[in-house]
């Protein structure tokens, strides 16, 4: 556990103030001595902390490279994926390195604006910014170039922390995703390109400017250099942390105090995420390009573990249900999809199960993937069909026989 | 029968789906390469229309009461913006299960559809 964005004090004891930034971490090299900062991050290899891993500086570049005018950086904290916490962990307590990466962003495109774009139920988090944006303001330091910074705070909704939802957002007051393209690094806010980055990804920026490229692959076990925040979830530890890269999924179950037996089922990337299971899961690296290779991936950090004494399928039918529930109601593949998923398997999941629910919910499973604006109906189906997999027995015990192998105190057997 | 490969025609049909209120009229005019979920919205094959089915393609296009298909150029995959989601599955196919694939160019002019057409319901 290599401790760089939460390095310092511990994030309980809440926010850095900017001296205590400055005296902890220096200031940011001035403009003459910092290297052409897109460039060190596409050496650097660090790669987008939403959840689509995609690399930062091949995205900067691509706003950077635009034919004509000025663009907008957005800092995209939503964070609206229930399992996840490390986003608004690192805004209480490390806001000024975030800050640190919008406004290098900024520099680094060419923007006139920044937006820092925060779930409106990260109060802690919000309160921290705003304290540092006052902070900020009253500092003499122009290291820097500042642009104006403003604070964009969208409702509770799953699906605000799309990259165009947030866009729409700003533009129009409604968090909802649009029809792509335009994507935002085309046409985003005001109509700018609008390159849509995640805190988490801003403040490694920041660390890379003043570090460089080669320290920043110093940290890193497997292919993937860098560190990673990742929310845990399942132990008796549950809690932010910050990983190496290629850290095992069994190393942060122990971490985490995780009493199920190895190789119970872990879900990974949060309910846009999938479940696995099985000894050898729980030896693969989190680390992006090794995950991928196995069909799986880190999404936004989630590592969530499920526990023997959890129903999967009861679990799965909740999380249908809050995914359905999520729907932003445009588009009917989503809307009508969704529903019948989470009504299926909510009659599965209760004993109540229609002769023809099962069947009809894989066929689901992997019918409505692509059809929406945004990616809420690839995601949820995602889960869907890992789950059918990883807890295959248990699905079956209660569509054909209306019994809960967990609760019948059944050993369940996992894939 | 004797199959011809059926020509590309570097164009795919897009469908918007906020728009998209499920008439249907795509799928009537477009058996080939549309076929509708139990909702009424549309399932797209996979790829490229071929090029034999460009004009009924264009048809669709036009019929649609709401203008939510598009008949675009094919590119590349777009070098930048989000990529695919991550997800997770090695198992999960890259098209949607039930899907037709756009049909061979028949080899005769006979009216007989060729197999691989819509997907009986």
């Amino acid at each position: 556990m290599t401790a760089r964005l939460l390095d310092g004090p511990v994030p309980a004891a809440g926010a850095e103030s900017l001296a205590d930034h400055r005296a902890r971490l220096g200031d940011l090299p001035g403009r003459a001595e910092r290297s052409p900062l897109i460039a060190m991050l596409e050496s650097a290899g660090l790669l987008g902390r939403g959840g689509a891993g995609f690399p930062v500086g091949r995205k900067w570049a691509s706003v950077a490279g635009r034919a004509k005018g000025d663009a907008v950086v957005l800092a995209n904290g939503a964070e609206s994926e229930p399992l996840s916490h490390k986003d608004r962990v690192l805004m209480a307590s490390r806001p000024h390195l975030v800050i640190d990466g919008l406004e290098l962003a900024a520099e680094a495109v060419g923007a006139r604006r920044g937006v820092l774009y925060v779930g409106s139920e990260h109060t802690q988090a919000l309160a921290a910014l705003e304290r540092a944006l006052d902070e900020r303001a009253a500092s003499p330091s122009r290291l820097v170039p500042r642009v104006p910074i403003s604070i964009a705070t969208p409702p509770v909704s799953y699906v605000a922390g799309e990259e165009s939802a947030a866009v729409h957002f700003v533009n129009a007051g409604d968090a909802r995703p649009t029809t792509v393209p335009p994507r935002p690094y085309e046409k985003g806010v005001g109509g700018k390109p609008t390159l849509v980055q995640n805190v988490e990804s801003l403040a490694h920026a920041a660390l890379i400017a003043r570090y460089g490229d080669a320290w920043y692959r110093e940290a890193g076990r497997a292919e993937t250099p860098g560190t990673a925040l990742v929310t845990v979830t399942g132990g008796a530890r549950p809690g932010v942390v910050e990983i190496d890269l290629g850290t095992t999924i069994g190393e942060v179950a122990q971490w985490a105090g995780v009493t199920a037996g190895e190789g119970s089922p872990v879900l990974l990337g949060g309910y846009f995420g999938g479940l696995l299971a099985g000894a050898e899961a729980w030896r693969l690296p989190l680390d992006p390009s090794v995950l991928r290779s196995h069909g799986t991936a880190l999404g936004a950090g989630v590592v969530a573990f499920m526990g023997d004494e959890v129903c999967g399928v009861t679990t799965t039918a909740r999380i249908m249900d809050y995914m359905a529930g999520s729907s932003a109601a445009q588009c009917g593949p989503c809307v009508f999809g969704l529903r019948a998923i989470a009504d299926a398997s909510a009659r599965i999941a209760m004993g109540q199960a229609r002769q023809d629910d099962l069947p009809r919910l894989r066929g689901w499973s992997q019918s409505i993937a692509g059809r929406g604006a945004c990616r809420l109906p690839d995601g949820a189906t995602g889960l869907l069909a890992s789950s059918l997999r990883i807890y295959d027995a248990d699905w079956a015990a209660h569509q054909h026989h209306r019994r809960c192998l967990v609760r019948s105190g059944m050993a369940r057997a996992t894939a | 029968m004797s199959m011809r490969r059926a020509l590309d025609s570097g164009l795919r049909l897009e469908v918007d789906r906020i728009t998209c209120d499920a008439y249907g009229a795509c799928a009537e005019l477009l058996p080939e390469g549309i076929d509708l979920d139990e909702w009424g919205y549309p399932i797209v094959a996979p790829g490229n229309v071929p090029l034999h089915l460009v004009e009924l393609a264009r048809r669709a296009v036009d019929s649609c009461p709401v203008l939510a298909l598009r008949l675009v150029k094919a590119q590349a995959p777009i070098a930048v913006g989000l990529p695919p989601p991550a997800p997770v599955l090695a198992a999960r196919p890259d098209r949607t299960e039930g899907t037709p694939p756009w049909p061979p160019r028949p080899a005769s002019k006979s009216p007989k559809r060729a197999p691989g057409g819509r997907r009986p319901r």
